[in-house]
C-alpha cells in the first residue's frame, strides 16, 4: 500500500481541530485545564511546532533507541561497574534515580494534560509523543537501577523515594507538582517544557551523559543520552505556545510562568547537580565547575532563547547568577551533614586536592565554606564522628522545601526571608522564593514543611530517630560518608599552614 | 515554663536551625542552646568571646540575663547569635 509522504498531509492534519456541536467550547476545553488565557482557539491554530514527526516515524525511532539502551545494559551487566566505580559516582546514580524516575511519571501526566487540553492541534500532537517519551523515561530509570537492589538497598529508592516523606523527595514532589502536575496545559507547556526542560534538563542530561562516559559507566551514559534525545524534541512544545500568548497580548502572564519555572528548577539543580559536579565527581573527571556549567549553558543559552522570543530577563536574574557562587556549596554541606536523612552516600569532596580545586573555581571558598569543613575535618580526624552529625532539623524553606542556607565563615550572609500571610509566618531562602509564594498564596499556604510537621507533633518521637522513621529510611538505606572518611586522612600529614594558605 | 521553638542563625554557620528553648531561659542559656548545634560542629569555638542574641535586622542585643519569655520573642522567630567581646 502506498503511503503518502509526511509533508503531503502533515500541515492539514496538524491544523485539524474539533468543532464541538453538542457541548460548549468551554466545556470541551475548560479554562482550568486548558489555561489558554482567553485566547480564541482559532488564534491557537497559529501554533507552529518546530519538530514535526508522524506516529509511524516516532515508533520506529523510539524502538531503535530502546533497543540500543537495553542492549548496552545487557552487554555490560557483568562488568562489575558498581564494584569498581568511585563511591561518589554511585551516589550520583542513586540521587539521580530517586529524584528523577517517578518525576518522569508526573511529567507523563503533564504531557497527557497537554495532549487532551492543549488548545492547539499541533501542540496536542507533539504532547502525545511527549507523553509516550516520559513513560519510557520512567520505565527505563526504574528498570536500570533495579538490578542493583539486591546488593545495595539504596538503589531501591529509585522507586521508593517519591512514596516517602524523605525531605529531598518532598522537595522534588513539591516542585514538580507545582511546575507541571498541578497546572493547566499552557502553563505546563511554559513551566515544564520551556523553563524546566529547555532551560535545564536538556543541557543537564547532555552533561550527565558525557560525565558517565568519562567515568566509564557506558550503561548510564547510553541511558541518559537516549532520554536526552526525546527531551530535546518535546522540550520544544513551550516555545510556540509562548509565541501565541505574546502575539495576543499576554506577555506578562507568560513571563510570570517562565520566571516561576526557572526559579524553582534552579533550586532542584542546585541541590542535585551542584554537589554532583563539584563534590561527588572524582576530581580527575571534572571538566567544568557547576558555576561554569550554569553560566555557559543555562545563562548563555537560555538567556538567548528568552530574548529571541521577546521576553524580558527575570527581575531576579542577577541575584540568581550571584547564587551560582554559593547556593550549591551550602546545599552540599547540608546534605553531607544531615547525611543519615538521604538515600545516597554523599561524597564530602574536601580532600586537600579537592579543596585546592574548589578555591581555584570559587575564590574565597576556603575562607567561607572551608571554615565549616575545617571544623568537620578536625572532628573526623579526632574520631569524633558524633560531632559531624546533626541533633536538630535545619529550617526548611516554605517554597523550595530545602534548608535555608547561604554563605558561612567570613562571608556569613545567612538570613531568613519571612512573610506573614493570614496570621501564619512563612520562612523562605531568598526574595525569589518569597516572590513565588506571593504570586499565588492560596496555592501554597497550606503546605507544611518537614519542620512544620515536626512542630505539629506529626513526627514521633520528636528527635532525629523519629525523623528518620518518618522519612522511611531503614538501616542500610540511610546515607553515610561515601568514602568512609578517607578524604580526611589526607589532611593528617598536611601542615596546618597549607590549610590556612 | 513552656517550650518555645526558635530559629537559630548562628554567626559563621551556613544554615538556619530549629532550637527548642524554655520560655524561662535567660538569653545566655538560649545562646548556649543554639551554640550546641553550631559551635564545634561547623563553627570554630571562640572561648574568649561571649555569644549575644538579637533579632534579625536589629543592632542591639538582648540583655544576657533577660528571660526569653519576657521579651516578646515569637515562636519560630529568627534570632541571630553573634560572637562579641566580653564586657
Ligand atoms: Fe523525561
Ligand atoms: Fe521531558
Amino acid at each position: 500500500m502506498a503511503i503518502l509522504e509526511r509533508s503531503k498531509w502533515y500541515d492539514l492534519a496538524r491544523a485539524t481541530n474539533w468543532t464541538p456541536r453538542y457541548v460548549a467550547e468551554s466545556e470541551l476545553f475548560p479554562e482550568t485545564m486548558s489555561g489558554s488565557l482567553g485566547v480564541e482557539r482559532s488564534k491557537w491554530e497559529a501554533y507552529d511546532e518546530p519538530y514535526k514527526t508522524s506516529y509511524p516515524e516516532y515508533v520506529r525511532i523510539q524502538r531503535e533507541k530502546d533497543a540500543a539502551a537495553y542492549s548496552v545494559k545487557a552487554a555490560l551487566e557483568r562488568t562489575k561497574l558498581l564494584e569498581n566505580a568511585a563511591p561518589g559516582w554511585l551516589s550520583i546514580l542513586k540521587a539521580h534515580y530517586g529524584a528523577i524516575a517517578l518525576g518522569e511519571y508526573a511529567a507523563m501526566s503533564a504531557e497527557a494534560r497537554m495532549t487532551r487540553f492543549g488548545p492547539a492541534p499541533g501542540m496536542r500532537n507533539m504532547a502525545t509523543f511527549g507523553m509516550l517519551d516520559e513513560n519510557r523515561h520512567a520505565q527505563l530509570q526504574l528498570y536500570f537501577p533495579h538490578e542493583h537492589c539486591k546488593s545495595d538497598r539504596q538503589f531501591d529508592w529509585a522507586h521508593k523515594a517519591y512514596h516517602s516523606n524523605e525531605w529531598a523527595a518532598i522537595a522534588a514532589r513539591h516542585t514538580f507538582d507545582d511546575l507541571f502536575l498541578a497546572r493547566d496545559a499552557i502553563s505546563i507547556a511554559i513551566m515544564l517544557t520551556f523553563a524546566f526542560e529547555t532551560g535545564f534538563t536538556n543541557m543537564q542530561f547532555l552533561g550527565l551523559s558525557a560525565d558517565a562516559a568519562e567515568v566509564g559507566d557506558y550503561t548510564f551514559s547510553s541511558l541518559i543520552s537516549s532520554i536526552q534525545t526525546d527531551e530535546s524534541r518535546h522540550a520544544q512544545i513551550g516555545g510556540p505556545a509562548l509565541q501565541v500568548l505574546l502575539a495576543n497580548g499576554h506577555k506578562e502572564e507568560a513571563q510570570k510562568r517562565v520566571y516561576m519555572g526557572i526559579a524553582r528548577a534552579w533550586r532542584i539543580f542546585g541541590v542535585l547537580t551542584g554537589p554532583a559536579m563539584d563534590y561527588y565527581t572524582p576530581l580527575s573527571h571534572r571538566k567544568q565547575s557547576f558555576k561554569e556549567f550554569m553560566q555557559e549553558w543555562i545563562v548563555g543559552q537560555f538567556e538567548r532563547s528568552l530574548i529571541d522570543l521577546g521576553l524580558d530577563l527575570p527581575w531576579y536574574w542577577d541575584k540568581m547568577i550571584e547564587e551560582f557562587d554559593y547556593q550549591h556549596h551550602a546545599y552540599h554541606l547540608g546534605v553531607w551533614f544531615w547525611r543519615p536523612t538521604v538515600w545516597w552516600n554523599p561524597a564530602a569532596g574536601v580532600s586537600p586536592d579537592e579543596r585546592d580545586w574548589l578555591e581555584e573555581k570559587y575564590p574565597g571558598w576556603n575562607d567561607t565554606f572551608g571554615k565549616c569543613w575545617d571544623v568537620i575535618t578536625e572532628n573526623v580526624l579526632k574520631g569524633n564522628i558524633d560531632a559531624t552529625k546533626p541533633e536538630t532539623l535545619p529550617i526548611v524553606c516554605n517554597m523550595s522545601q530545602l534548608p535555608i542556607c547561604a554563605v558561612p565563615g567570613n562571608g556569613w550572609n545567612v538570613r531568613d526571608y519571612p512573610l506573614v500571610h493570614e496570621g501564619r509566618t512563612y520562612h523562605f531562602n531568598s526574595e525569589i522564593d518569597r516572590w513565588i509564594f506571593q504570586q499565588d498564596p492560596s496555592r501554597y499556604r497550606d503546605h507544611m514543611t518537614v519542620v512544620d510537621r515536626f512542630l505539629a507533633g506529626m513526627i514521633q518521637p520528636p528527635d532525629l530517630s523519629g525523623a528518620l522513621k518518618y522519612m522511611n529510611l531503614a538501616p542500610g538505606e540511610m546515607g553515610d560518608d561515601a568514602d568512609n572518611y578517607a578524604w580526611a586522612e589526607a589532611w593528617r600529614n598536611i601542615a596546618a599552614t597549607r590549610r590556612a594558605a | 515554663m513552656s517550650m518555645l521553638p526558635i530559629i537559630s542563625n548562628f554567626q559563621g554557620d551556613f544554615v538556619l536551625q530549629l532550637v527548642a528553648v524554655d520560655s524561662e531561659n535567660t538569653m545566655d542559656q538560649v545562646a548556649a542552646a543554639a551554640a550546641h548545634h553550631s559551635v564545634g560542629r561547623r563553627v570554630a569555638p571562640q572561648p574568649d568571646k561571649v555569644i549575644r542574641v538579637r533579632r534579625q535586622d536589629a543592632q542591639a542585643f538582648f540583655p544576657q540575663d533577660a528571660r526569653i519569655g519576657d521579651l516578646g520573642v515569637q515562636p519560630m522567630e529568627c534570632l541571630e547569635f553573634i560572637f562579641t567581646d566580653a564586657a
